[in-house]
């Protein structure tokens, strides 16, 4: 026997848990920024990989209009595809994304080409796509409930930015700028529409769960940049040993990871000085010939924190980065 | 059989089974009191490091009570040396947070804390003893110190109901992880069974409130359902003698905390044999060792390299025979005692945990 569904009161306010609860405005990287607490390449780092997330929202747009076979609704949904993608060239929100990017000193075809995004960053958002892909019409709006909270996380922003991190010109923050406009509107609409369809508690329930599966989608690519522009090194009480065979593993509490292929090399770069993204450049350059290493190096920093032997200090926000260190500048290249 | 045992990861070693805690569902065999504390400090220290040469990774130091030994500092110290991570299993008491400051010291690296029930009268009722401020004293003690912190709380039919506080009081304490451990029915707790039994609707509560739990951010939530109330029995200790290996009190090496029960095994101590051929050749290791002791439905079953033919103990209690297919499993065809017990209607009182007479 099903359970009675919510009052539509009840079932917007459980929807705004979720948010309150779940949202990425409590995420620490989030909380850094708006504290001013980033440095400049972790901003460029931000900036670059949400680029990625931003042109994954019109194609995630276009698959929920596939789904609705009502025209007013699609008339409705539409719009956030021109809010993205703008009426011609040099209009819209991407537009306005990579005006951020050049604001903030990055080189705009790298961003383009989605050269600096994360293996993490890149599977988060695109599980976002596949969700609303996997899912119908009803969930997927459910999903996009995220705006609820982004017009307000969009003012903390640009009052963040104002503040600490004057050297970003007002101009690039025009993005945030619209969507403080952009996002209460279509929430309203999201959300009256989920009010309105999701009738049946259970209907209520995959609303629900489509929320909170998108906050984590949220959340997990604010790991992924807070990772590479932290600094690794193993949490205090891990124990790390050699294996009989010449292999190493780390042991903790409840749990030992084997360290294999490359790991033992990244390990011990994981110095509590160098970010995720120095680890990762450190061995580009050691080993040109090694194709996937930054790949490797971020995957590898995902699954030993998520195994909890690694802790990730932030960067403090004066770090620029020292380039190579002396022991790569004063060894040769090996390329050469 | 000898040469080719598996490699032991993990060695649990009950350095006494002695505690100041009557919990009426203790896993420590029901005439734990004949069992004296035989081992000295020193014979501790080679087993840490026979057991590091066996390839063990973890060691946890458990009981009873592991802290009624004055020398539990020394026997840190050796884990350490032995380049063990070490782990305590703890009530919280006799320990006093300036000991567990001690033991930090001298090299241990994580602490599991018992904690009976999220409300201080009902935990304290459980323990037999009051207990509930100053575990909450070493869970503090141990967060200070940086120690990733287990707490670990039994649950049956007189705390179920209080699951989502007692997730509450985890996240309170900064706990790392918590284990809801519900009741298995050994040792003590099938002493206690009647009294001790959850309904299926509690469990059913119980597992809703988890699973939400689990979504929010805070301690990683073990939770697993009694096999009393389950298909299939639980791959106990990861199969007989294949990962784990412990060592009673009185030097015993054991496959699990209760093997010491099953009539017509022989296991060795480590004051008469070094702990490499305990593990490996002790005939009562070797019993159950493999599949090739497994009757049917088991040794024919797609589940048997995952659940090993679940507790040969439980088999035992249950049945008469250690060598029967656990009782907790629906194919087994002993699965109507299960049955017939978690139907029973409830006992409305248990019997603490006691010294037995000599």
């Amino acid at each position: 026997m099903s359970e009675a569904p919510l009052p539509p009161d009840a079932f917007a306010a459980a929807l705004r848990e979720i948010g309150e609860e779940r949202y990425h405005h409590r995420h620490p990287f989030n909380l850094r920024m708006h504290e001013g607490l980033l440095s400049r390449r972790a901003i460029q780092c931000w900036v670059a990989n949400r680029y990625y997330y931003q042109t994954r929202i019109p194609i995630k747009d276009g698959l929920i209009l596939t789904k609705s076979p009502d025209a007013a609704f699609r008339r409705e949904w539409v719009e956030r595809i021109h809010d993205h993608d703008g009426r011609q060239p040099g209009e819209g929100g991407l537009e306005l994304w990579l005006k951020l990017a050049d604001t903030v000193g990055l080189e705009r075809g790298c961003v383009e080409r989605f050269d600096p995004v994360l293996p993490g960053a890149r599977r988060a958002c695109d599980a976002y796509v596949e969700f609303v892909s996997g899912h119908d019409l009803l969930e997927s709006v459910a999903s996009s409930l995220t705006e609820l909270f982004a017009g307000f996380i969009m003012h903390t922003r640009i009052a963040a930015f104002e503040k600490h991190y004057d050297w970003v010109d007002s101009a690039g923050l025009d993005y945030f700028r619209s969507r403080t406009v952009q996002a209460p509107k279509d929430s309203r609409y999201g959300m009256s529409f989920v009010l309105e369809h999701a009738t049946e508690r259970e209907d209520q329930e995959r609303c629900l769960a489509a929320l909170r599966r998108k906050c984590e989608i949220l959340w997990s690519f604010l790991d992924a940049v807070d990772r590479a522009t932290s600094r690794p090194s193993l949490v205090p009480q891990a124990l790390l040993r050699e294996e009989d065979d010449g292999s190493s593993v780390v042991v903790l509490s409840e749990r030992a990871v084997r360290i294999g292929g490359s790991g033992a090399e990244i390990l011990s770069l994981c110095d509590g000085e160098r970010t995720g993204n120095d680890i990762a450049e450190t061995l580009a350059r050691r080993h040109p010939e090694a194709g996937e290493i930054r790949v490797e190096v971020h995957d590898f920093l995902e699954q030993m924190g998520s195994a909890a032997a690694l802790r990730f200090e932030p960067e403090p926000p004066e770090a620029t980065g020292t380039g190579p260190t002396s022991e790569e500048a004063a060894a040769p290249d090996p390329a050469s | 059989m000898s040469g080719e045992a598996p490699r032991p990861y993990n060695l649990i070693a009950e350095l006494s089974y002695r505690c100041p805690l009557r919990c009426p569902y203790c896993s420590n065999p029901v005439d734990w009191s004949r069992t004296r504390d035989a081992l000295a400090t020193a014979d501790w220290c080679r087993v840490l490091e026979q057991a590091a040469g066996l390839g063990v990774l973890h060691v946890g130091l458990t009981g009873g009570e592991p802290s009624v030994r004055d020398d539990l500092e020394e026997i840190v110290a050796a884990a350490a040396r032995a380049e063990l991570f070490t782990h305590l299993v703890t009530a919280g008491l006799p320990l006093s947070p300036e000991r567990l400051e001690e033991l930090a010291r001298a090299g241990l690296r994580s602490v599991q804390l018992s904690i009976q029930d999220a409300a201080p009268e009902e935990s304290d009722r459980i323990a037999g003893t009051a207990s509930f401020d100053r575990k909450l004293a070493i869970a503090r003690k141990a967060r200070a110190l940086a120690l990733p912190l287990t707490v670990n709380v039994v649950l049956h039919r007189h705390n179920l109901g209080r699951v989502r506080e007692v997730i509450g009081l985890a996240r309170r304490l900064g706990a790392e992880r918590l284990e809801l451990a519900n009741t298995q029915y050994h040792g003590w707790a099938l002493e206690n069974r009647a009294a001790l039994m959850p309904s299926r609707e509690q469990l059913r509560e119980a597992d809703r409130i988890v699973r939400e739990e689990q979504t929010r951010p805070g301690p990683e939530i073990l939770w697993v359902l009694p096999d009393y109330f389950g298909e299939r029995p639980k791959p106990c200790m990861g199969g007989w003698a294949r990962k784990n290996l412990v060592v009673a009190p009185d030097g015993l090496v054991l496959p699990c905390q209760a093997a010491r029960d099953l009539p017509g095994l022989e296991f060795w101590k480590v004051l008469d044999h070094d702990l490499a051929a305990c593990w490996r050749d002790a005939p009562g290791m070797n019993a159950y060792r493999g599949e090739a002791w497994m009757p049917d439905p088991c040794r024919s079953c797609e589940h048997r390299s995952r659940d090993f033919g679940g507790c040969r103990c439980q088999a035992f209690h249950l049945t008469g025979d250690a060598a029967r297919t656990d009782p907790a499993c629906v194919l087994s065809p002993d699965h109507a005692i299960v049955v017939e017990a978690r139907e029973q209607p409830p006992d409305p009182s248990w019997r603490y945990r006691a010294a037995t007479g000599k």
